[in-house]
């Protein structure tokens, strides 16, 4: 009995889990994330449920690898939209379990794409004028933009690489933009950003550098003369 | 002079369907905005006690509910779908723009404007759909919109609270799929002008 007593002083039920999010990258596919709770001192394990709305079954998460740790992944034969997912995640140990507060999510409220990819930006040059830089780029890949499924908006910001602000620039539904008079002989970072129809920003790509050759102002050119 | 008026023809289909997708997509902007804003000040417990959307009354109007399937409709089903769903709204957008004044809610003119514009812009799609149908025919599957049998948001200030902010969900999820089906539509249509899709 005693180191009953013990044992239960040592162990207990896990505490509540968290559902911090979930977030679908293309309105085709969704991943949930969840905190866990207290442990209790004990190996614990996590079961994430969900019930639509059209439905009193209640399934059990189908992927629990794809998105990493304490996630679930829904593939595209999972995922319906227009139709709200009731979400709960139950942990679980020797001693009992636990069960977090429900989440509702119907997934078109809750897209958000990956960045941009191949974003580069190059000096053009021409005898006549200034040199201007060109950024170009591509949507997400996993993103159907071909077929109307989403429509992504573009964001731009360009930066000089000794310099501390950020100059944001819209680009709207363009997948390339003109920076006209950049400085002599510096170096710029840019990055690009989309945004579908109806959900959040996606996050910053990769900054690309570019480097200015040395020109001379073509007005300051003139004045030389 | 044939293949000159079936350009003509084509260019003013597109221009229709790009017309009709921002319609569609302030549409449905407003209808999250007025969500959102409503949000900040609504009783917690009306989370619980509001109904679940599937009884919605246009969730018995059958639609794609993922990519596959709406890819698979066909144009003009898919037109008569957008136009049964906006249709079933003009009662309840009347109802909702008369009863936001009256609604116990701190800034309830801001409400009545929005629901207002909402109600105007839902008019001017409904205008542009009846052209689009001319240009893409209708469909032989014949779609009638959904009766609206809630005639008044009840008499209590927090059940009128409830069924204001239950419907405003509910449209904002039917305007959500109305400008999805319409960009569908328009990006069908510009198939030879891919940089636009």
């Amino acid at each position: 009995i005693f180191a009953d007593v013990l044992e239960s002083a040592r162990f207990s039920p896990p505490g509540k889990p968290k559902l911090t999010g979930c977030r679908s990258p293309e309105k085709e596919t969704f991943t949930c994330w969840w905190e866990p709770g207290p442990d209790g001192g004990l190996p614990t394990s996590y079961s994430l449920y969900y019930r639509k709305d059209n439905s009193d079954t209640v399934y059990e998460c189908p992927d629990y690898h794809t998105a990493g740790k304490n996630s679930c992944f829904f593939n595209k034969y999972e995922t319906s939209i227009w139709v709200n997912y009731n979400i709960t995640v139950m942990a679980t140990n020797a001693l009992g379990s636990s069960v977090s507060d429900p989440v509702d999510v119907d997934v078109v409220y809750i897209v958000q794409p990956h960045t941009p990819e191949n974003v580069t930006a190059v000096v053009y040059t021409d005898d006549d004028d200034d040199p201007f830089l060109l950024a170009r780029w591509e949507p997400p890949r996993k993103v159907d933009t071909h077929s109307g499924w989403i429509t992504l908006v573009y964001e731009l910001r360009v930066k000089l690489e000794k310099g501390d602000t950020w100059e944001e620039h819209f680009a709207g539904q363009q997948k390339q933009f003109n920076i006209f008079s950049p400085r002599s002989g510096e170096v710029y970072m840019v990055q690009v950003r989309c945004k579908p129809d109806h959900g959040f920003w996606s996050e910053w790509s990769p900054i690309s550098y570019v480097k200015v050759p040395d020109y001379i102002h073509r007005e300051r050119s003139m004045w030389i003369l | 002079l044939l293949c000159l008026s079936a350009q003509c023809h084509a260019v003013g289909l597109n221009d229709l369907l790009d017309r009709a997708s921002q319609l569609s997509d302030k549409l449905h902007s407003l209808s999250t905005s007025l969500t959102h804003d409503l949000d900040t000040h609504f009783p917690p417990m009306g989370k619980i006690l509001m109904p679940r959307p599937s009884m919605c009354h246009t969730a018995p109007l059958q639609t794609p509910n993922d990519k596959d399937q709406a890819l698979k409709v066909p144009e003009s089903e898919l037109l008569s779908l957008v136009r049964a769903l906006l249709v079933s709204w003009n009662d309840p957008l009347l109802l909702l723009s008369s009863e936001a004044p009256t609604l116990s809610y701190p800034y309830n003119g801001y409400i009545y404007s929005k629901t207002r514009e909402l109600q105007e812009n839902s008019h001017n799609l409904s205008a542009g759909l009846d052209r689009l149908v001319h240009k893409i025919g209708t469909s032989s599957k014949s779609l009638s919109p959904l009766p609206f049998r809630g005639g008044d948001l009840g008499s209590d200030r927090n059940s009128r609270l409830i069924n204001f902010y239950f419907l405003l969900s509910c449209f904002r999820r039917d305007s959500h799929k109305i400008d999805s089906f319409l960009k569908l539509l328009r990006c069908r249509a510009v198939k030879q002008r891919p940089e636009m899709c």
